[in-house]
């Protein structure tokens, strides 16, 4: 991760993180052209003092994480993020483009969020309770508290218990995967398809790949609901992420109130690897 | 004796100069044509499967149609490339051809600083401007070469032959 992050950082910054930044808890870092670098270890933000993000920096990035190619990634900017190699994504926003009245990509980026993917060992209870008797599990938290982390936790757990765990990894962010292979243990029998749009992976995955586990990071929109209903339906499991502070506005949500019928664990995150509870639907907590 | 020699030597490094002055036209002509056809392989790349730059700049150095003075600048430039792009002083350092005019470095300089930093749309018809753009400059380097160069190569060895006849 040190090799990857050296590439992708201009050299002055990255030579004040290394110095500063305990590498091993790092996982964020933030440029916004004119304002200071700030960095995150384990979620907690730090300003790296000295270190004033230029036009030049954010071009560097961009420039390293596409290979000096940034006209192959219109759509992906148009989503609002790269990923570089070992799993690292890069948030981005700058200036919209606009063609036929869709959002066609970004220009003039201004922000850049370099989340870097770590292996976190969760030593919880909880967690090792609800791996023991697994079912259908939504990890729900705010942006940035470690749900990711847990997801790459959970998925090595059940794995090593010798479940086929299916990771769908659209984004190339769960496993770390450069050229072929995982930089992220995630287990003796996980299988992980990279860079397939989830919607197709669903369907074409779970028929030819025989999962007892669907591992998916951060559920989108009521396609993605419906395909995993589908899946449950099928029989197979899923543990999935989702993006929300509280459950009752999970359940306030037309569209995922819907997964919380079949979902049986729910569990809320305060921090990274650290469990605010497992709530199972059809009792009490765990 | 003494005279013939000094004159045949004196005939030799005229000959020499117009030779090395006619060559200067045909490597210029060369690496720009070298250059509108690599513009030509981006485009296609680009367009068609929106390779990164690297491999597009490696397959085109793989098509074995390209000189040394445009292959070994190009090579140098993709593998800074490859790491993300370098500064621009080291992007320019890569294309210091002694063959090229200084017109021709800014246009070439600028071209591989500013490539790869752009939306499809804007890269797509930045190429477009600078193939239309070199199809011209092509034409004219060849033109000079065609009149020029030959001009001086044919000026170098009248020009010693007739320093030959004097001295005699």
């Amino acid at each position: 991760m040190e090799t990857l992050l050296s590439k992708l950082l201009p050299i002055s910054v990255f030579n004040e993180i290394y110095k500063v930044a305990n590498l091993n808890l790092l996982t964020e870092i933030r440029f916004r052209t004119g304002r200071c670098v700030y960095y995150a270890e384990a979620g907690k933000y730090k300003r790296l003092d000295g270190c004033v993000a230029t036009k030049d920096d954010v071009a560097h990035i961009l420039g390293a994480a596409t290979k000096s190619s940034l006209y192959a990634y219109n759509k992906r900017l148009a989503d609002g993020y790269i990923t570089y190699d070992g799993g690292i994504r890069i948030g981005v926003s700058g200036e919209g483009v606009m063609k036929n009245g869709e959002l066609s990509t970004l220009k003039n980026i201004t922000s850049v969020c370099i989340r870097v993917p770590r292996f976190v060992q969760i030593k919880d209870s909880k967690i090792d309770e609800l791996v023991k008797k697994f079912d259908n599990t939504l990890i729900i938290s705010k942006p940035g508290y470690g749900k990711t982390t847990l997801l790459r936790y959970m998925i090595k757990t059940l794995s090593d218990r010798e479940y086929n765990v299916l990771v769908l990894d659209e984004r190339g962010e769960l496993g770390g995967v450069v050229e072929g292979e995982s930089l992220l243990d995630l287990g003796a029998c996980t299988d992980i398809a990279v860079g397939v749009p989830k919607i197709t992976s669903y369907s074409s995955q779970v028929r030819s790949m025989r999962p007892d586990i669907i591992a998916t990071d951060e559920i989108f929109g009521e396609k993605e609901t419906q395909c995993i209903l589908d899946c449950i339906r099928c029989g197979v499991k899923v543990i999935a992420t989702l993006h929300s502070d509280e459950l009752i506005k999970v359940k306030r949500s037309p569209i995922y109130s819907r997964l919380l019928n079949d979902f049986r664990y729910v569990v809320t995150i305060i921090g990274i690897g650290n469990i605010d509870r497992v709530i199972d639907l059809r009792g009490n907590y765990v | 004796m003494f005279k013939l020699a000094i004159s045949g030597v004196l005939c030799f490094i005229c000959a020499y100069l117009g030779i090395v002055g006619k060559n200067y036209y045909d490597k210029r002509c060369a690496y720009l044509k070298d250059f509108m056809n690599f513009t030509s392989s981006l485009r296609n790349g680009i367009s068609y499967s929106q390779d990164r730059l690297p491999q597009i700049g490696r397959n085109f150095i793989a098509s074995g149609n390209v000189k040394r003075g445009f292959y070994s600048n190009l090579s140098a430039y993709l593998e800074i490339a490859d790491s993300g792009g370098g500064t621009r002083e080291q992007i320019e350092k890569c294309f210091d051809s002694k063959y090229l005019s200084k017109a021709d470095k800014v246009v070439i300089k600028d071209f591989f600083f500013e490539l790869g930093k752009y939306d499809y749309d804007t890269q797509m018809s930045k190429l477009e401007f600078t193939c239309a753009q070199m199809k011209k400059t092509v034409e004219k380097a060849e033109k000079e070469s065609k009149t020029t160069g030959n001009l001086l190569a044919k000026l170098g060895l009248i020009l010693g032959i007739a320093i030959m006849i004097i001295l005699a």
